[in-house]
Formats: structure tokens, sequence, C-alpha cells
């Protein structure tokens, strides 16, 4: 899959978790530019997105991961 | 050893001199050194036989762990350890050695999972020297209270030598008079108020409780982050910076924002190491799912989260000490705060649109702030009290008498404080926080360094015999123990 196609499919799954429709994500985008995203909310996403891409992210991965960007290599990476 | 004590003092001296004149190789191996002193000048010499004991199974633990990849060996080596460590901690806490249990044992088996954790996660590699890891869990600093710093924040500048530099040798001296400043001179004084109201609480209503749990307020969090100045300042001195445990809590306007300025590392932990976890075990991960079809999709995933919540919120509480005033006070009547306030957001939004209330607003922002710690002080007053029912029997007795001639009639002065000391407790705190909104803007040690020298050591000087002259010292010149240090 290559980049562009991810982030369409990311920018489906972030506007449906915090409902709304104006989320465009890049691969700086990180917590503090979207207000919803808090702690809570940042697990409620990893659930998304991993059953959106049909994967498994590691609680490492989880923790660690700075910006949508980190994200999409993480998604990238297994996909393979 | 008290860090407020002279005992400490000098030991800290000698050590910051050693430190600097000793070849930087060796650094880490006298904090060690320290470390171990200063854990045994605590209690008796056997109990060295815990920390002893922690380290090594969290050193074998960490290892296998990095070295085998097989998941189900790796959960059940991982569970053992933290069977084990926890086991050893109840040991500790709970049971008959309550006097002579170590100092904060609680923060340092907190910091050493978090590390085993990390490697288990697989964020972090293991340790392979254990005199390195024994360092990292018992740097004397954080051993007190915390902060409960994580491995790969520190193991860079833990064992690496430090050259001595006088700016962070000075910053860190000047954070330490700032936080014997909020422990000797407000904190010691806030708890002669509370000890007078909270120990004869029958005598009590009204006003008078009011202003002793106010009080408390404001002992603890001068206390517990007068000790983190301290703390935090002393290892800065030695070049070694740790993270920061509050963030001027009072000024949240809710009590998530609260929770995220007040014990930030703990909260840090508690989510990466046990709320994520939790949240991604097989029955919360699929509990919105089931609750789907009956609530919908939003709300279900909303319950999801507060019975998560609840569980985490309970076991902060339970973390301090496993009474019902700690788990209640601290615990779940903050996860009763938080769920409220979203279950009731379209009632605060009518209510607001009501009074005319603008979000952002100069006034609103005020009363969210003074709300926040009407409510924080509630919990508090749960967590200062002898059991539950005397903290019920305090919060029903505010609304018997209507007191307000307390003010102006000098009862206030019979409350432990007389109106001299009263006096110095209101302009401390009024000094408090005017240096809090400076910091807001600008560090207040980085505008102190600009001053021309002999303004800044007119400022030093002012600064510390402010502190040795109107500190609050007990009777044996070693100020009452830290409140935090026993959780």
């Amino acid at each position: 899959m290559d980049r562009e196609e991810l982030f369409e499919r990311l920018n489906t799954v972030f506007r449906d978790v915090f409902d709304d429709e104006d989320i465009t994500v890049t691969d700086l985008t990180t917590a503090n530019d979207i207000e919803d995203w808090d702690s809570l909310e940042h697990i409620n996403l990893m659930a998304a997105v991993e059953e959106e891409f049909g994967i498994k992210f590691t609680m490492g991965q989880i923790v660690s991961m700075k910006n949508v960007g980190q994200m999409a290599d993480i998604i990238q990476e297994k996909l393979g | 050893m008290n860090i407020t004590s002279f005992q400490f003092l000098c030991f800290f001296t000698v050590l910051l001199a050693l430190y600097y004149i000793i070849p930087k190789k060796m650094q880490w191996g006298l904090l060690l050194i320290a470390s171990i002193g200063f854990f045994q000048a605590a209690g008796e010499w056997w109990l060295i036989i815990y920390p002893v004991t922690t380290i090594m199974i969290i050193y074998f633990g960490a290892l296998y762990l990095h070295r085998v990849k097989e998941q189900k060996k790796k959960q059940i080596v991982l569970s053992l350890v933290v069977v084990l460590c926890v086991f050893l901690l109840c040991i500790l806490k709970y049971f008959h050695l309550g006097l002579l249990a170590p100092l904060g044992i609680s923060f340092y088996t907190l910091t050493l999972l978090g590390y085993l954790f990390d490697v288990y996660y697989e964020i972090g590699e293991p340790e392979t020297n254990i005199g390195r890891l024994a360092l990292f869990g018992y740097y004397f600093p954080t051993m007190i209270s915390g902060p409960i710093v994580q491995y790969k924040e520190v193991k860079d500048q833990l064992y690496a030598g430090h050259a001595f530099d006088y700016t962070r040798v000075t910053f860190g001296l000047q954070r330490m008079i700032w936080g014997f400043f909020k422990k000797l001179v407000i904190s010691e004084r806030m708890g002669l108020v509370v000890n007078t109201v909270f120990n004869q609480y029958q005598d009590h209503s009204g006003l008078t409780v009011v202003i002793g749990a106010v009080c408390f307020t404001f002992q603890l969090y001068t206390d517990f982050g007068g000790c983190m100045d301290i703390v935090i300042g002393a290892s800065e001195a030695l070049g070694i910076i740790l993270p920061e445990n509050f963030d001027t809590p009072f000024f949240a306007t809710n009590i998530s924002e609260y929770w995220r300025r007040w014990h930030i590392t703990l909260g840090t932990w508690l989510k990466n190491y046990l709320f994520y976890p939790l949240l991604r075990t097989k029955f919360f991960s699929t509990l919105p799912k089931k609750l789907k079809p009956k609530f919908g999709k939003k709300t279900a995933k909303k319950l999801t989260t507060y019975l998560a919540m609840l569980i985490l919120w309970f076991t902060i509480g339970f973390w301090h000490g496993g009474l019902w005033k700690y788990i209640i006070g601290s615990g779940l009547l903050h996860w009763f705060y938080i769920v409220s306030g979203e279950v009731l957001e379209p009632l605060w939004k009518r209510l607001k649109t009501w009074f005319h209330v603008t979000d952002g607003s100069r006034g609103f922002v005020c009363f969210q702030r003074v709300r926040t710690f009407l409510l924080v002080t509630i919990g508090l007053i749960f967590f200062r009290a002898d059991n539950v029912p005397a903290a019920c029997h305090m919060l029903g007795s505010i609304f018997k008498e209507w007191n307000p001639e307390i003010l102006w009639n000098g009862y206030l002065f019979e409350l432990g404080l007389d109106w001299i000391e009263f006096t110095i407790a209101v302009v401390s705190l009024c000094i408090l926080l005017l240096v809090s909104v400076l910091q807001q803007k600008k560090g207040i040690r980085e505008r102190i360094a600009e001053k021309p020298l002999p303004v800044r050591w007119i400022i030093f000087f002012a600064a510390i015999f402010y502190v040795i002259l109107l500190g609050n010292y007990g009777p044996d010149f070693s100020a009452a123990e830290f409140i935090y240090q026993g959780f």
C-alpha cells in the first residue's frame, strides 16, 4: 500500500474516532493538534487503527509513537 | 535521615564536594555508596535485605525477559516477578513492620517495575551491570518520595561523568532553598492549624472546618511540592536532571487537568503500565462491541472507559495506604468528579448559556480554578481525617453553623497560629502564588540570573535568611516527617 492510500484510510479512522469530518492528518500531526486526542482516546484510536488494517500494535509501540508519521511507519512495516 | 534535617545538609555538602573532586568515572559509584548510606541511616541495618532482594529479582527477571522470545514464557516470568515484588512490598507496608518500613518503599518498587515492563514491552534494553541498576532503583534523591523516574529518561545522565558547572550547581541549590521555604515556612505552619481542627474535629464547625481543610490542602501541596523541589534541586546540583512532579496544580480548571499537574510521574506510570494494558485486555477491548447494540457506539465506548477508570482510581486510592479514607478521598471521589463532569455535560452547557458565561473568559476560568481547588479539598478531608465517618462528620459540620465572625473576632488566632505567625503564613503563601504566576511566563531562576551580581546575592541571602529565621522547626530541629514519605 502506498503512503497516500494509507493516509486516506487513516483519515477515515481519525474522523470516525474523533467525530470530526474536518480532520486531515499528516506525518507531523500529534496529539496536541487534535483536541480530543488524550490518553483515553489514544487507546480507542489504536484499537480502531488495528481493526482498519488488521494488525496488532505492541504496548511498546503504543506508548512510544510520537506522531502520525511514526504510526504510519509501523503500519507499513507490519503490512510488509 | 530527614531531608530538612541538619544531618542531611551535612551529608549533601560532603557528597557534593567529593563528587566534583573524584575522577568522573567514579562518580556514579559514589552516588551508589551515598544512596546505600542514606537508606541505612533511615532504619535497622537488616532492612537492606529488602532492596537487595528486590534488585536481584528485577535484575535477573529483566535479563530473562530480554533473552526469551516466547510470549507465554515471558508472561509467566513477568507475572512471577511482579507478584513477588508486590508481595514483598505488602509485607513491609501493611503488616507489622509499619514503623520499621524503609523510606518510600512504594516509590522505588514502582520505579523498578516500570523498568521491568519497559524491557517486557521491548521499549528498553536491560541493564547488565547490577550496581548500575541498584543506583537507578535507589538513587537517594528519588528514594524518599519520587519523582518516579523512567530508566530511559535518566540512564544517560546517571552513569555519565559530570564536570562542575557553576550555573547548574547554583540553580540546584536555589531550587533546594525554594523547597525549604515551602516545607519549613509554609507547610509546618499550616500543619499547626490542621492538627487543631482535625484532631479535635468534634469541637469545630462552620467556617473553622473549611479553614482547617483549606490549610491541609496547602500543607500537603507545600510539603510534597517542597520535597520535590529539594530532591530535584539536589539532583540538579549533581548534574542529573529529574522529571518534574508538579506543574502548579491549583491553576487547573478541572479535575482531569489537576491530575495531569499533580504527582505527574505517578500519573504517567499508571497510564503506561496499568491503564493502557488494562484497556488492551480482551475483556475491555471487546466490551464496547458487546454494549453497542444496547447503548449505541458512543455511549458503549464511554461506559467502557468509565469502568476502566473506576479500577484505575481504586488502585490510586489503595496505593495510598489501603484504607477506605484513601480509597475514597484520593480515588473514587475523583473518579466520580470526572465521570459526573462528563455525564452531566449537557446540563453544564445549559447552565452556562443561562448565566451568559463564555468559556475561557477570565471570570469563568477563575471560577473553574476555585471550584477545582474546593473539590480537591473535599477529597483531602477524607485523606487527612482519622477515618471515613470522621470525614463525613466534618463535611456535615460545615453546614451546621454560620460563623463568619471568626474572621474578625480573633478566634482565628487560637487555632495554632498567633497573629504574627498567621501573617507570616499568609505573606509566604502570597510569595508562593506570585512566584508560581511569574514562573508560568519565564523561569524564575533565569530571571534572577539576568540581574547584576549584587542584586543576585541580595535575593539569594534574603531567601536563605527568610527560611532560616522564619522556618518552623520542630522541637528537635528537624521538620516533621514529609507527609508523602510513607506512601
